[in-house]
């Protein structure tokens, strides 16, 4: 799952990324409005973290302006100021969600976690097909109930597979939600990650679908 | 200060006063002047008369008393007399005077003298007598007699009249000036009322609909408070920076414990005065926003479009706590709130609202009189009777449970009385939780133009 954070303090920044990325998912982070928004209508995020009062292009332009030219990955707006208006503009603009300063990590975290969800029509937390098991709110990995140890990217895979189980994803696609921008997109890593879950997993979770990508099916 | 409106009636009164008192002195003192003047010019003719008489028929009494021939003469006692003497004693006199003489005259001297004197029967007389020396040599005195009673009935009669006219022309002067301070302090009525509903107009108040003269004190009213407005809207947002200016680094110290105490460092003090801190600038900021609505000119919001944007914004903030929200707003509603502080008491209302329903949320607005009655309705655990005063108390918290620093409903209730609305707090009927019912100033109809 792949995050863009835009937020201009750059300690707090770093300390939703650093969290972010103990969850499994990726973050770029934007330190204001113009890039953000250049980030936003590029590239795939899941979820985008908006702070509103960024500098050069303010939180509420910039979602404005994703929301009119199409983007419409879910928002969750950080607000540092008292008042509801700030809040209702964010909302009215197209946010998804609102979150005010000073916030706990871990309700930013649930935030992210059910716009995630939400977005793709999930509505458990916790996945299962077949055998396997998989919580979205720990990362944890259960076999028959026994607890799987999984690296951290191939708990980013599994997580957008289940996520977007019962449809087709691409190596392209998997490898745009699972790295960040400036990393280094091999899909050829994805192949490699996906037999490593097989070992961990059983051969049944993901399938294969020869030159276009794999999928979970939907449990029954 | 002694009223406008006082000090042109009494400024008009006191003119007309004087104006009317000098004229009537005046005017009162030269018809009596010309009354006498005329009352004396008549006795002088009357001895012209008798003086001619004298002259041609002087040894004929027959003559001369036919020549004297005005009827009043001929009337016993009518107050017109005539008589004429010479060194000898009285030789005519006018048969008014019946048997009766005029008192006798002073020494013999060419000039004309005018004397009062008694009468035959003791009135007062206003005489004219000469001596006249005929071309025999001999010596006439000549003295005519006139009543000045007749005078006096013509002043006082005269008098009368005079005052009724001036009676009259007062009574029109403080009608008068009465209507014109009327007509004068119109404008700056209509302006008093025009300043207590100044924000009905979203420009203000027009200054050209104002005579020139009141014109710029509109002109001045419309700055001031448009610049009240930009005092409130500017400490406003230095509260919102400054509270933007703590977050942000309250939110960093608070994420550093938390990565601390996940290792297990006992940080759990620092993580409750943080906690403290958080909720007292919430709460300093809360307090801040009352106190500015407090000395804020009320203002117009069209409540209409601030409920439906708050509805919007809830719409997904209730969808993300799988609950339903449905809204049932009037159209063309206007309340006199600031528009940030009616979203900072719907956003505070409706937050708990979905917070402590269980499935369904409610909000209905509506006209009712001259106020505008919004209601939140939730199927939440509602607030029990006698927690009812705690749950408006700053820092109350009825469920110390569920999050938050008990600010919500303290925030919300600071805000409407300062607008002078109320705030009831009942069972909701239709869900059976709380029903939150705001009651707050409806504006007039907007105008059409």
């Amino acid at each position: 799952m792949r995050i863009l954070l835009a937020e201009d303090e750059p300690v707090l920044a770093d300390q939703i990324r650093s969290v972010m990325k103990s969850e499994g998912r990726v973050v770029d982070v934007a330190p204001n409005g113009v890039e953000a928004q250049f980030l936003a209508e590029t590239e795939p995020y899941d979820v985008i973290i908006l702070d509103i009062g960024l500098p050069e292009r303010d939180g509420i332009s910039v979602l404005k302006s994703l929301r009119a030219n199409g983007v419409d990955t879910p928002v969750l707006i950080l607000t540092a100021r008292n008042d509801w208006s700030d809040r209702v503009d964010g909302l009215d603009a197209g946010a998804d969600d609102y979150l005010a300063k000073p916030f706990h990590m871990p309700e930013l975290s649930a935030r992210v976690r059910a716009m995630i969800r939400r977005n793709v029509g999930q509505t458990n937390p916790v996945f299962q097909k077949d055998d396997v098991s998989f919580d979205s709110r720990n990362n944890q990995v259960t076999v028959n109930g026994i607890p799987k140890n999984l690296t951290a990217q191939e708990v980013a895979v599994l997580s957008y597979l289940f996520h977007n189980s019962g449809r087709l994803v691409s190596r392209t696609e998997l490898s745009e939600h699972i790295y960040q921008f400036d990393g280094d997109r091999d899909s050829n890593t994805i192949a490699v990650f996906v037999n490593r879950l097989r070992k961990k997993l059983g051969n049944d979770l993901i399938e294969t679908v020869r030159g276009r990508g794999y999928v979970i099916k939907a449990a029954a | 200060m002694i009223s406008l409106r006082r000090r042109a009636v009494a400024g008009g009164m006191l003119w007309a006063a004087v104006t009317i008192i000098l004229g009537l002195a005046g005017l009162s003192s030269y018809t009596l002047g010309a009354t006498k003047q005329r009352f004396i010019d008549d006795v002088t003719s009357r001895h012209t008369q008798v003086l001619v008489a004298v002259a041609n028929y002087g040894d004929n009494s027959t003559a001369l008393l036919r020549s004297i021939g005005d009827p009043s003469y001929q009337l016993p006692f009518s107050g017109q007399y005539w008589q004429v003497a010479n060194d000898e004693g009285v030789l005519f006199t006018s048969p008014s005077l019946v048997e009766t003489v005029l008192p006798a005259p002073a020494a013999v001297s060419a000039e004309a003298e005018t004397t009062e004197i008694r009468g035959p029967n003791g009135e007062q007389l206003f005489s004219v007598g000469q001596w006249l020396t005929l071309e025999d040599g001999t010596n006439w005195h000549v003295q005519v007699a006139s009543n000045l009673g007749t005078l006096d009935a013509d002043i006082i009669n005269l008098r009368q009249t005079l005052l009724f006219a001036f009676f009259i022309i007062c009574t029109i002067g403080v009608v008068g000036a009465l209507v014109q301070v009327m007509l004068v302090l119109q404008p700056l009525n209509a302006l008093r009322a025009d300043v207590t509903r100044r924000w009905d107009d979203e420009d203000g108040m027009q200054a050209s609909s104002y005579p020139v003269e009141v014109a710029p004190l509109v002109d001045d009213i419309n700055t001031l408070l448009k610049r009240n407005q930009e005092i409130i809207g500017r400490s406003r947002r230095q509260a919102a920076d400054l509270a933007h200016a703590i977050k942000t680094p309250s939110a960093i110290m608070r994420n550093e414990l938390a990565a601390l105490q996940t290792k297990g460092v006992g940080v759990s003090d620092a993580l409750t005065a943080l906690d403290t801190l958080d909720a007292q600038l919430k709460r300093s900021f809360a307090r801040m926003r009352a106190d500015g609505t407090q000395n804020a000119m009320p203002v117009l919001t069209d409540g209409t479009e601030t409920l439906s944007r708050m509805v919007r914004a809830f719409t997904a903030l209730a969808r993300n706590a799988d609950r339903t929200f449905a809204s049932d707003i009037a159209s063309d509603l206007r309340v006199r709130v600031d528009k940030s502080d009616l979203e900072e008491i719907l956003g505070n209302l409706l937050d708990n609202a979905v917070k402590w329903s269980k499935a369904h949320v409610h909000i209905s607005a509506a006209q009712e009189a001259d106020r505008v009655v919004i209601r939140i309705e939730d199927d939440g655990p509602g607030i029990a009777e006698e927690d009812k005063p705690k749950a408006t108390q700053s820092g109350q918290r009825l469920d110390t449970a569920t999050p938050g620093t008990g600010l919500g409903l303290a925030i919300v209730d600071d805000l409407v009385q300062a607008y002078g609305g109320t705030l009831t707090l009942d069972r909701s009927e239709e869900y059976g939780g709380l029903c939150v019912k705001i009651s707050l100033e409806a504006a007039r109809a907007k105008r059409s133009r």
